[in-house]
């Protein structure tokens, strides 16, 4: 019993934190509220710790209440990469005028936090659903958060009403498989596929009902369609959130879902969605991206082409492809929170998302340009940054598992990438703007944030060791 | 024919018939009382199916407690008929190929022969009582029961959040 | 007794009107109830096999699709009354501005 509590100390710990910020927010006085995002932040970093110290899974993955949870590594990494997302995007609120002093705003991102942290553990169906909704519905409220914002309430009502829509058909998936293999655990439905007695037509359909649902939150093509609005109306610090936590989230299922309970090895056709998607996600998302004029549409169209090279690991179907997986995410989380992060402060100081409005950024703020030129580079997937090992991960797990055509694409597409990155780069540093001469502040703590993101971002990319070692244990952990 | 399966027809056409019904209404009020007709007799199903909590929940929560609020939004708003036209649409494509996924699947269970799925049976005297319920969700399904605590306290806080009107403002078209 | 393939049928059914409803229909309310009429089908899919296999667990898991789908009403109302406010309509294709 003890054990068991102990492995959900992160989810405790988030919940403690949630209704002590419903009582802090209660207590502090008007003038003081700026302190909040600092507060969570701080609270965030703490569940950090005691999930390093204390929550640390064993060598053996065990299912643990019940079979409502593992306990594994992949688990572990996934709940360390969301509570470090969840803590920078505090940290960027800071000065967001709607949302800073908002009490709410912060206990609805520790709900979620606490959502996906479960998503990344779920061993049975129920619990994952149950997860999968405790990290949405927050998300929808925060979208929607700046009530006064016409682009505000649209982005969190398209993101609820597509979100309710995938959850409903991720539903009816999971009551088919429900009827095929008569139990809700995971890893007695994975027993049950694998011995191959279920119809694996029916099984494919079902999987394809449940693939809606996961697609939905990891915006990958066929159901990509809410990302760019949503991401554009929602408040930037929420789409920073969105496109890297609640990513990871939506792949940490993946993983465990298409690894773990439908190996390839049983349904070969998984191979091929998989790869299909993969080819069509960083394509669309790529040609779609090179006509943007706003920033944060032209990084939501980035995020949907990187859930296609990321599912490339996905569809390689082996330790390699989930290492690099776990891998890739760790470096997308530091290097597009760096990347909205100069948006955020950009944003709070101009007041406009519009690329043309970078022009002279780099004579305002070299710094600032400079964090978004790694950031940027980083994405692009150019060395010595994270971005480009992280590339050379997936695309060697597609080639491993004979995917030669995929990973030719990939590079494929990382060269078209890399074209509309450059472009914004132009406008950031040769461009030159009409505000030149005046002074761009940045507060000490989104400078703070920034570093470190950036940081990881060049550590990710050069010291491999530790983050590639931790990769391969969480893709071990999964099976 | 067998009763069961004259109940079962019966009720088969009164759910379908008022899904169409809801979906067919041009008023949205005459939408949702469909809409709880077909929940009522979706109840009824969970009766035949030996699910008697399900049922009584299903009448509470969904039929009561949601359709009701359904019922008060719309008419706060006065929505009854706010449909104009028709148009191209952002999630059209998904859900057409879904619908077609889910066709197919449903005719493959149907009607073919190798899928074995399990027959009906009279079930123990206590299956679905809410007794063998509630002992299941304290005990395997705990950790769900309290989850669900933080997913309703997050939907309470968003839908405060959400609907209380702290700077006035409505924007004319 | 009624075999279980028959719920199957009529759970699809329900879950393809559910479907065309979100397709057809342009009122927010509307589209949203049509998602709450698929969530049913999921539910009573789940409640039959659960009766097939004699197993409590499909039961329990139509239980916490209810408490879910009642926090999620909650929301999405509230967010449709919220862009009610803002532009004065529900009508989905007159609430889009974002486009690019």
């Amino acid at each position: 019993m003890q054990a068991n509590t102990l492995a959900i100390l992160p989810e405790i710990s988030l919940a403690v934190l949630a209704a002590l910020l419903i009582l802090i927010d209660l207590r502090l006085k008007p003038e003081r509220k700026a302190l909040l995002p600092g507060i969570t932040a701080a609270g965030l970093l703490a569940v950090l710790a005691l999930t390093l110290a204390f929550a640390r899974p064993g060598a053996a993955p065990e299912s643990i209440w019940g079979g409502m949870l593992r306990h594994d590594t992949a688990a572990f990494v996934f709940r360390l990469i969301f509570l470090f997302g969840a803590a920078v995007t505090c940290l960027f609120t800071i000065g967001w005028k709607q949302v800073e002093r908002r009490g709410e705003f912060f206990v609805l991102l520790v709900l979620s936090t606490l959502g996906m942290t479960l998503m990344a553990a779920a061993g049975d169906l129920i619990m994952l659903f149950l997860a999968i909704e405790t990290a949405s519905i927050p998300l929808y409220v925060m979208a929607g958060f700046m009530t006064a914002d016409e682009k505000s309430t649209e982005s969190g009502f398209k993101y609820l009403l597509f979100g309710a829509l995938t959850s409903s058909v991720m539903v009816y998936g999971f009551s088919l498989l429900y009827g095929f293999a008569g139990t809700t655990d995971l890893y007695a439905l994975a027993a049950a596929v694998a011995s191959g007695d279920l119809p694996p037509l029916g099984l494919l359909g079902a999987l394809v009902l449940v693939l809606a649902g996961f697609g939905f939150k990891v915006a990958v093509v066929p159901f990509h369609f809410w990302a760019p609005d949503v991401y554009e109306g929602a408040p930037t610090p929420v789409t920073a959130f969105l496109s890297t936590a609640s990513k990871s989230a939506g792949f940490a299922v993946v993983v465990r879902f298409l690894l773990a309970v439908f190996p390839a090895a049983v349904l070969p056709q998984i191979i091929g969605v998989a790869a299909l998607m993969s080819v069509l996600s960083m394509t669309l998302g790529n040609s779609a991206a090179l006509a943007q004029r706003n920033i944060k549409r032209l990084l939501a169209y980035s995020s949907i082409a990187h859930a296609g090279y990321i599912l490339m690991g996905v569809a390689a179907a082996s330790l390699l492809g989930a290492a690099s997986v776990v891998y890739y995410l760790a470096v997308y989380l530091v290097t597009n929170l760096a990347a909205f992060g100069v948006v955020i402060i950009y944003f709070n100081v101009v007041g406009s998302d519009e690329i043309k409005d970078y022009a002279g950024l780099s004579r305002r703020h070299p710094g600032l340009a400079f964090a978004l030129l790694v950031a940027l580079l980083s994405l692009a997937g150019v060395p010595p940054l994270g971005g480009f090992f992280a590339k050379i991960l997936v695309f060697a797990a597609a080639v491993e598992a004979g995917l030669i055509w995929l990973a030719v694409a990939g590079v494929l597409n990382a060269i078209l990438g890399l074209y509309y990155y450059l472009m914004v780069l132009k406008v950031v540093y040769l461009d030159r703007g009409p505000d030149e001469d005046k002074p761009l502040p940045v507060r000490r703590a989104h400078m703070a944030a920034l570093v470190v993101c950036l940081l990881l971002v060049l550590a990710l990319g050069t010291v491999l060791g530790p983050m590639y070692d931790w990769s391969n244990l969480a893709a071990g952990g999964l099976f | 024919m067998q009763p069961e399966l004259i109940v079962f027809f019966v009720l088969g056409t009164v759910a379908v018939g008022s899904a169409i019904g809801m979906l067919l209404s041009r008023n949205a009020v005459y939408s949702a009382l469909f809409l709880i007709l077909n929940f009522a007799t979706v109840a009824v199903f969970y009766l035949v199916l030996g699910a008697p909590f399900i049922a009584m929940v299903q009448v509470t929560v969904y039929a009561g407690a949601i359709m009701v609020l359904f019922l008060f939004v719309i008419m706060l708003l006065g929505a009854e008929h706010l449909e104009r036209r028709t148009g191209a649409d952002w999630q059209k494509p998904i859900a057409a190929l879904l619908g077609v996924v889910l066709l197919v699947e449903a005719g493959y269970v149907l009607l073919s022969e190798s899928v074995s799925l399990p027959g009906i049976n009279v079930p123990a005297a206590d299956y679905g009582a809410p007794v063998a319920i509630g002992e299941l969700l304290f005990s395997e399904y705990l950790l769900p029961f309290e989850v669900t605590s933080v997913l309703l306290l997050a939907a309470m806080v968003g839908a405060i959040v959400i609907t209380r009107r702290d700077a006035p403002r409505r924007k004319k078209r | 007794m009624v075999p279980v393939q028959y719920f199957v049928g009529l759970s699809a059914i329900l879950f393809t009107l559910g479907a065309l409803g979100v397709l057809t229909r342009r009122n927010a309310i509307i589209i949203f109830m049509s998602i709450e009429l698929m969530l049913n089908s999921a539910n009573l899919l789940f409640v039959a096999f659960a009766r097939a296999f004699e197993a409590l667990s499909g039961q329990i898991f139509v239980f916490f699709v209810m408490t879910v789908a009642a926090a999620e009403v909650a929301v999405g109302l509230a967010l449709i009354v919220a862009v009610f406010r803002t532009k004065d309509t529900i009508n989905i294709d007159e609430v889009s501005s974002l486009r690019g």
